[in-house]
């Protein structure tokens, strides 16, 4: 198992869904306090004289988001075993825009409808009931409408993460949104005043307090800044810094036959019979840093000891390299790419994740990919990388 | 009781996103809000046709394992949302029966509204798998490609026929 603190492992399944009650709680507290067991209030989002959907909607997207991201650079979070919506881009899209259309009708979504319901509201009792029943309607026809099916299958299903689309590091992203939140809300409070002068907003809307949001968006970007300085790579000069890969993030690099890849096996056992396909053993730190000077620039070395402890490259490394250890190191990889899954989920998604588990499990775990290189003096690695992929076919 | 003003959009913010944190950090996936209906209809449907609820599309995941669909870190948290709602009304003095309009709208026209919305909302959040809790809130944190793109779509179809639906709302 990794270091990792968090998200919490649980002795028994009844308390783990015992917290779900308390986090709901919270939730459903908060959400009515912001006014959104009010129909009208949402609503006026979409006539821009009131944006708190807005206004609260990001900034705990923000705040999450920043923590999130922020604790797993620093080590406490393992992004790894968190679970983050994949990505069907086609069903994504038509869902949201129906929503879209569906949430101004309703004036609530979902989530507000059970608030709007539970403070009496007579219309959140009404759109709870149209939810469940438009939930049932797809589940019926989602198998012989022609398409339908098609189209809620459509795309990767793959959990893509924004960016890495992007190609910057997770805080670097969170630090551009924050500032550009900032911004929005700046603008966000000029429209509502504008018009707020034709139409005039839904009662009990506290009074603006600008300085307040402020303090907030700077208090957010300096704990964006504070954990990038903190958990990522600066400018080295001694130890080359590292950032954490997962293992079933190698995993599917080397199913795919992804170029450009390294691993580095730093166990100290040499007599370890099994190791992660392709992996390159050297015999001391010296052979090591002379193998990476010869290594192309660009490639991604990943690193990986028994347990994880090696989270940092020794003086002698070139830079130019992209370097990573594997997070929990061989325990790590023994643990998340070698165990099948275990089946608990909450979504469709969930189980599409369950199946991938199983499937790079058993490749992984197959006989045919068991026997690794221990490479004296290594070969010349191209940067396709090829010898460094698994020999059996699988998936 | 006097009723009690919403709070500052941005404290209320910085708390529900705490929360969302709290979600991640406890359970290792954030908040949600159909799961209640669709495990329901799940749970009813098996015991009415198990066999075709192990072969629908959408269900079939929730009864694969064998226990209960309802057995499920988010129907549970959303049992704690009908609570907290309900006490966050009742300690702020929200708590009323009514519906909630503007003044050019029958409450029949209002409540029609509020159920075609409804039905689409409930069509869409099963096709998107997830709604503005799921995917928006909680995939947005985690910056999930798909929720991004989702969340924007939904900002993009309110705006786009809020228009055509001012009278109910002004």
């Amino acid at each position: 198992m990794t270091s990792a603190l968090f998200p919490l492992e649980f002795a028994s399944d009844d308390f783990r869904l015992l917290t779900g009650l308390f986090i709901g709680f919270g939730f459903g507290f908060v959400l009515e306090r912001a006014g959104f067991g009010n129909a009208r209030k949402l609503a006026a989002q979409f006539y821009l004289n009131d944006m708190t959907v807005f206004k609260v909607m990001f900034t705990a997207i923000l705040v999450a988001m920043v923590g999130l991201y922020g604790l797993a650079s620093l080590g406490f979070v393992d992004m790894a075993m968190m679970w983050v919506n994949p990505t069907f881009i086609p069903a994504q899209a038509v869902g949201g825009f129906l929503l879209g259309v569906g949430f101004i009708m309703s004036g609530l979504c979902p989530g507000t409808s059970v608030v709007s319901m539970v403070s009496g509201r007579i219309d959140g009792w009404v759109t709870f009931v149209g939810i469940f029943l438009g939930i049932a309607l797809f589940t019926f026809t989602v198998d012989w409408v022609p398409g339908l099916q098609a189209l809620y299958l459509a795309g990767s299903g793959e959990v893509s993460l924004l960016h890495e689309v992007f190609g910057i590091p997770a805080l670097v992203l969170a630090l551009i949104m924050v500032a550009g939140a900032v911004l929005a809300f700046v603008g966000a409070e000029k429209v509502e005043a504008v018009f707020q002068a034709k139409t005039k907003p839904v009662e009990l809307t506290p009074p603006n307090r600008p300085r307040l949001k402020l303090a907030m968006g700077g208090s957010l970007a300096a704990l964006a800044i504070v954990t990038l300085t903190a958990g990522s790579p600066g400018p080295s000069t001694g130890p080359v810094a590292m950032t954490s890969m997962a293992p079933l993030v190698l995993a599917e690099k080397l199913i795919e036959r992804e170029p450009g890849i390294l691993i580095l096996d730093l166990r100290s056992d040499p007599d370890s019979e099994r190791g992660i396909p392709g992996a390159v053993r050297l015999g001391d730190s010296e052979a090591r840093a002379e193998y990476l000077r010869r290594t192309p620039e660009g490639t991604l070395v990943v690193t990986f000891d028994e347990s994880g402890r090696f989270t940092e490259g020794p003086a002698g490394w070139p830079e130019g390299l992209d370097y990573r250890f594997l997070a929990g190191g061989w325990d790590g990889w023994a643990e998340d790419v070698l165990t099948p899954a275990s089946a608990w989920g909450n979504s469709l998604a969930e189980r599409d994740r369950v199946q991938r588990q199983n499937q790079i499990s058993a490749f992984f775990s197959g006989a045919a990919v068991q026997n690794f290189s221990v490479a004296a003096p290594p070969p010349m690695m191209p940067a396709g990388g090829s010898g460094k992929k698994p020999k059996a076919g699988g998936c | 009781m006097k009723t009690k003003e919403y709070w500052n959009p941005y404290v209320a913010g910085v708390i529900l996103g705490l929360v969302l944190l709290a979600a991640f950090l406890v359970a290792g996936n954030g908040l949600g809000a159909t799961a209640l209906p669709k495990r329901t209809l799940a749970l009813a449907t098996s015991q009415v046709a198990p066999e075709w609820t192990a072969q629908n599309t959408v269900l079939k995941s929730y009864v694969a394992d064998g226990a209960s669909p309802l057995r499920n870190w988010l129907v549970v948290e959303v049992m704690g949302v009908i609570l907290g709602g309900f006490l966050g009304a009742l300690s702020a003095g929200r708590l009323a029966t009514k519906v909630e309009k503007g003044p050019n709208i029958s409450v029949r026209g209002r409540l029609t509204y509020a159920m075609a919305g409804g039905v689409i909302m409930g069509f869409a959040a099963s096709l998107a798998r997830g709604c503005t809790s799921g995917q928006a809130l909680s995939g947005g944190a985690g910056l999930g490609t798909g929720s991004w793109v989702f969340m924007l779509m939904v900002f993009g179809g309110g705006y786009a026929v809020a228009h055509l639906v001012r009278r109910q709302w002004t």
